[in-house]
């Protein structure tokens, strides 16, 4: 994927740097990612489209509509393809997605849209469901080997709480798995149903950010699973991903946004604020997340 | 002997006025010193492009007014018609115009009418044309709409006036 700086992009579109980011701050568009040092970076793709449109439009708004129309039409040849069960030309889709954006904007916007897409138009317990989210799943497993190999001294815990892979909470998961290990940090997942041999697990893999994903699993069993979290990595916060109905014994447990790649970008804010270390086999505090009427017991 | 051959002027097109450049969302006339003059982007705010219409159509800066396709959509309103319809540009834009606004003149024949002048004025046809509209599903309120070509692209201009045809 090809993106530009601020100048370059402003260039090709023919405005000033500063109409550029006034675009951006009434219309949302061009929506640029930003590098480590915060500077922004357009996808090619977008200013192209953008361009194009503002040769025919009547005003910036409408210029803007059809250049967003022209990108969704990935969105649209990918729920086509998947609607007809035709892989390879979903994987195609993706491809074609992939050439205008980033692969973290390929999954919120195109990937995720559309298999949720498809689970709205048969019901989340279909056949079609099942396929598309087994092909997004596998794709997101391919994307994820593609990935460079881990460069921040940064490790994520993910406990994940869903039900299986068929879960709607899964596949943001598995994205926001994807776009922890595309910024370099270490990530591991594990469901929160095993704490046998967890303390071993995390002795070796040390994290400094953990983050209980999904909304499946009942409160005790995500509690146990955050004590012996505790237990072996020291008094980390828990994060929460799509956990709506937790019962959180802290306020100050953080929750985490609903979208994937805001999810990621929250997460990444943790490690720059310094997140708390893992200090292994730190003594233990209060467990956070046991239900209220458990810790009243005790 | 043949007569030698003339160009001749067709009516209407030898006495046409230039038209006027203004921008699309602040209705201020064309800046000469803009930074980008090859752009069609506003050079003073920045946020319209800069559309071509006959003097006695353009808006003033005061005036509010619409742009709109020949599909009917809208595909642009200034920022004094944004204040004066209650609605943002961005949630007005692809909306059929009769969702915006309708006639508002009880001698006009009907709806059509202007449904009529804004294809017409998209098409890049016809004279200046005032009308009596009203915003859709508010009663009381009229303003007085001047009607027209403008562009490129071709479009209808609709300039919410005060019912003098300059």
């Amino acid at each position: 994927m090809r993106t530009l700086k601020t100048s370059e992009a402003a260039a090709v579109l023919n405005v000033s740097p500063n109409t550029l980011r006034a675009w951006e701050r009434r219309f949302g568009y061009p929506k640029p990612q930003r590098t480590a040092g915060k500077h922004r970076l357009y996808t090619h793709g977008e200013v192209a489209a953008l361009r194009d449109a503002l040769q025919e439009g009547l005003s910036i708004s409408s210029a803007i509509s059809r250049a967003r129309e022209s990108l969704s039409a990935d969105t649209s040849i990918l729920v086509g393809a998947l609607q007809s069960f035709e892989l390879d030309r979903a994987d195609g889709a993706m491809e074609a997605a992939l050439a205008l954006r980033s692969v973290e904007r390929s999954v919120e916007e195109v990937l995720l849209p559309s298999v949720n897409e498809i689970g709205e138009r048969h019901g989340f317990d279909s056949a079609p469901w099942a396929f598309a989210a087994r092909w997004a799943a596998d794709w997101l497993q391919r994307a994820q080997r593609l990935a460079p190999p881990p460069m921040r001294p940064a490790a994520v815990l993910i406990g994940d709480a869903t039900h299986d892979d068929l879960d709607t909470d899964a596949l943001a998961l598995r994205a926001l798995q994807l776009f922890c290990v595309r910024s370099g940090a270490r990530v591991l997942v594990l469901p929160v149903s095993g704490v046998s041999g967890l303390v071993d697990v995390l002795r070796a893999f040390e994290p400094q950010v953990v983050v209980v994903a999904g909304a499946e699993a009942p409160d005790d069993q995500v509690a146990r699973w955050a004590y012996r979290v505790r237990s072996a990595a020291g008094p980390l916060q828990i994060t929460l991903f799509r956990r709506g109905r937790m019962d959180r014994a802290r306020p100050a447990d953080r929750e985490l946004a609903f979208g994937p790649g805001e999810a990621h970008r929250q997460i990444l804010e943790m490690f720059d604020g310094g997140a708390r270390p893992a200090s292994v086999s730190a003594p233990h505090d209060e467990p956070a997340l046991v239900p209220r009427r458990r810790r009243a017991n005790a | 002997m043949s007569p030698r051959p003339q160009l001749v002027a067709l009516p209407g097109y030898a006495d046409r006025q230039a038209d006027v450049q203004f921008c699309g969302h602040c209705g201020r006339a064309a800046a000469v010193d803009i930074a980008q003059p090859a752009s069609r982007v506003c050079g003073r705010c920045e946020l319209g492009l800069l559309i071509g219409a006959p003097p006695q159509l353009a808006p003033a800066p005061s005036d509010p007014f619409l742009l709109v396709d020949s599909t009917l959509s809208v595909c642009g309103v200034s920022a004094l018609a944004e204040d004066l319809l209650g609605l943002k540009e961005t949630e007005a834009v692809n909306r059929h115009v009769n969702e915006l606004l309708v006639p508002a003149d009880a001698e006009a024949s009907g709806p059509g009418d202007l449904v009529n002048l804004l294809m017409h004025a998209a098409r890049g046809e016809g004279e200046v044309h005032e009308v009596v509209v009203r915003p859709t599903s508010e009663f009381g309120i009229r303003y007085w709409a001047r009607i027209g070509p403008c562009g490129p692209p071709r479009a209808a201009l609709v300039v919410l006036g005060d019912g003098r045809i300059r």
